[in-house]
């Protein structure tokens, strides 16, 4: 097991420039100590039945073959074309927070760690991962080659602006050909009716959808005690108050927005993770993946 | 409420600018850029109100120290009546004596009040003593004042305008001392006679006044130059000789004046006659202006003028540098009077034969001699009716000088910012008290 020692800090890997470098030490922390493959065998199909053998996967026995013939059969998968993910990721001004001078790492920046190594972990597995993010758009696929292309042009990516959550996983959605995997990195501060749909939508064409709600530590707990005039990053809005005054009623609202989306998260069947971005990208990724791991 | 230094009270403005300047200023909330505004809720700036209401009672402490110590710069004077009674209670007085009575002190003659303080004035005469006297009691700090004329107070060495000059808030005591002699001889002057010069001798013995000439060793010297047509140089002569008949002053070797007849044009030689007074200049030497004082004065000569039909027409006798002497029927100068090259200068309308000629050459030497001062000499005293005429009590203390005051108010004000300072320092020592608490209430929030 690492231990939380051994795990990168945030402030550690924004230093580091090179993206492909970050998502493998993030990766390199996150799957020692996992077993098997998150992501191995999901696209199989069946092909054939074999003698169980001692040491195979209880999970591939056909109980029912067994209460019929008394005997034990193993179902053999045929590996098809590798799973397809799409990894959306949220370029909004709102996650350029906290600005550059104020923090190590913006939400943005922690999102696109997180979305490499990510890739890097697919791909690793030999499956197609693609990305969709900005005005970016790489369909997916497999291969070192294909990352390299991939991690690039997630380093040519910046936070700025507005940007539709909703409209843009509709996109991915849409062009994944095949079932497959959809990783939404953002704030989800988006319409929350319309990206609900979108996402809905996206899991009645048999995605599955993974959510990773990025916020940083001042967002939740909006810590300061003087007066400030709080300038929307996206729409340039100003609100000149006194966030000691502001507080109990912010983190009262900002409950209630964090509850909703965990809430109708697990109500759809979507995974749901909330990262605060003071937490090590590997040690909140791996908590994802040990949940699919244990599936 | 008086004030000694005024000019420090626009220091109680400065006060106020700190005060102006501390409510004033807006603080601008500092710009903070965030994800999104929709889970905050508009509340009131706190941290501006509150920074006022809290530092308040120290801003107006401060603002109170500034001010009174401003107050107390400015020298404040209550005139209470208490202040006015202790200040009518004291007497400050001049003592005027002559220089017979210069070792005199006058008698408490029934003054009650502290003596605060004495000066003793003597002088030349009575008069330049009471004079001083005035201006050093001006000076003085507040109390009631008065002079005490300390003299045998013999006629003349005071007059009805040596009173008059004294304000009537000084009062005036006058003690007679000594004893004036039955008789006394002094030198009356030189006069100037047809041809010679006499020395008069004065003696005054009582209320008689005779006197005795005797011929003086000196060359009779007239000393007035006529400027005139060279056909009226007999009549000329006639009038001189008829004024040194009727006796004049001798005046002294340096003085001499200088008459133009400016006669009008038609005699032909007018232009001559006006060149004679063209370096007329401004009255600069005092016994010019002395002379032309007492030839204002002179009451044959305005007599004389008066009938005398017209003036001199030219205007510029009528300006600066001339001063007229006596006007004529026609409202212009008969003669006028300017200085010239260190003598007096005198142009005259009438001509040579007119009585207005002679009447001017008299007054012309007498004005230029110096007549004898037998005021020293005079043996009768000023009646005691007089004297109780002249004679007033001080004035109570009115509205002081402020700059003869001796103790103002201004320590109690200083003793007001000391008290403040005070409080100044205890109030600012206990505040961090309260900033550690919100300082502590803003770590467990966090």
């Amino acid at each position: 097991m690492t231990s939380a020692s051994d795990v990168t800090p945030p402030e550690v890997l924004a230093q580091i420039a090179d993206l492909e470098l970050v998502a493998r030490i993030v990766v390199e922390g996150l799957v020692s100590g996992l077993h098997r493959s998150p992501f191995h065998g999901y696209s199989a199909e069946f092909s054939q039945y074999r003698h169980y053998r001692p040491g195979d996967d209880l999970k591939y026995v056909d109980w029912k073959l067994v209460a019929r013939t008394d005997r034990v059969y193993t179902k053999q998968f045929r590996e098809t074309t590798n799973m397809a993910s799409a990894i959306v990721l949220d370029t909004s001004g709102s996650m350029g927070f906290p600005v550059a001078d104020r923090a190590p790492m913006t939400k943005y920046r922690y999102a696109a760690i997180a979305a490499a190594a990510l890739a890097y972990l697919i791909s690793g597995q030999g499956d197609a991962v693609g990305l969709l993010g900005g005005e970016r758009y790489v369909a997916a696929r497999a291969g070192r080659q294909h990352l390299r292309g991939l991690l690039a042009a997630l380093s040519s990516l910046s936070a700025g602006g507005t940007w539709s959550v909703a409209e843009n996983i509709r996109r991915a959605s849409e062009r994944l050909s095949r079932r497959g995997l959809l990783l939404v990195l953002s704030d989800f501060y988006d319409d929350e009716e319309r990206t609900r749909a979108e996402l809905k939508r996206a899991a009645r064409r048999g995605h599955e959808i993974v959510l990773f709600q990025i916020l940083s530590r001042e967002e939740i707990e909006l810590p300061y005690g003087r007066d400030l005039e709080f300038a929307d990053l996206e729409t340039g809005r100003a609100l000149a108050i006194n966030a000691s005054l502001a507080r109990r009623s912010y983190t009262d609202a900002m409950a209630s927005f964090l509850e909703r989306w965990h809430g109708r998260a697990g109500a759809e069947g979507f995974h749901y993770s909330l990262i605060v971005t003071d937490t090590p990208p590997a040690r909140a990724l791996r908590q994802f993946l040990l949940a699919r791991v244990a599936r | 409420m008086f004030w000694v230094n005024p000019l420090a009270l626009f220091a109680v403005a400065a006060a106020a600018a700190p005060v102006l300047i501390h409510i004033l200023i807006q603080r601008r909330a500092e710009r903070f850029p965030f994800p999104t505004l929709r889970f905050l809720q508009p509340t009131r700036l706190a941290s501006i109100r509150r920074h006022v209401l809290e530092d308040a009672p120290l801003l107006v402490v401060r603002a109170a120290i500034l001010s009174v110590a401003a107050l107390a710069l400015a020298g404040p004077l209550l005139l209470t009546a208490s202040r006015r009674e202790a200040w009518d209670r004291r007497l400050v007085r001049a003592i005027v004596v002559d220089g017979d009575s210069a070792a005199a002190v006058p008698d408490r003659d029934g003054e009650q009040r502290t003596v605060l303080m004495q000066r003793q004035f003597a002088g030349p005469s009575l008069a330049d003593g009471i004079r001083r006297a005035v201006l050093w009691l001006e000076t003085t700090p507040p109390a009631r004042r008065a002079i005490v004329i300390v003299s045998p107070l013999p006629i003349g060495s005071i007059t009805h305008s040596d009173v008059a000059a004294v304000p009537t808030g000084i009062g005036l005591r006058f003690q007679r001392i000594g004893t004036l002699p039955s008789a006394r001889t002094a030198e009356g002057g030189r006069l100037l006679t047809s041809d010679r010069v006499r020395s008069r001798e004065v003696t005054l013995t009582g209320e008689r006044t005779s006197f005795r000439d005797t011929d003086a060793d000196a060359v009779p010297v007239w000393p007035i130059d006529v400027v005139s047509a060279d056909h009226d140089r007999e009549v000329i002569d006639a009038a001189i000789a008829a004024v040194r008949s009727r006796d004049v002053w001798v005046a002294p070797p340096d003085r001499r004046a200088r008459l133009v007849l400016v006669a009008p044009a038609d005699r032909g030689d007018g232009a001559e006659r006006k060149d004679s007074t063209a370096d007329a200049s401004p009255i600069q030497r005092p016994w010019i202006a002395d002379a032309i004082a007492r030839m204002t004065r002179d009451p044959d000569l305005r007599a004389v003028a008066i009938r005398f039909k017209a003036g001199l027409s030219d205007r510029r006798f009528a300006v600066s540098p001339w001063q007229a002497l006596a006007i004529a029927a026609d409202g212009r100068p008969l003669a006028a009077a300017a200085e010239s090259a260190d003598r007096l200068l005198v142009a005259s309308a009438a001509g040579a034969s007119s009585l207005a000629t002679p009447v001017l050459l008299r007054s012309i030497a007498n004005a230029i001699a110096s007549p004898p001062d037998l005021r020293r000499a005079e043996v009768m005293p000023i009646n005691d009716e007089v004297i109780r005429q002249w004679s007033r009590l001080p004035a109570p203390v009115g509205s002081p000088r402020i700059d003869t005051v001796e103790q103002d108010d201004r320590r109690w004000l200083w003793l007001a910012v000391l008290v403040l300072l005070a409080l100044e320092t205890w109030m600012r020592r206990a505040q961090p008290t309260a900033v550690e608490r919100r300082a502590e209430e803003h770590a467990r929030v966090a």
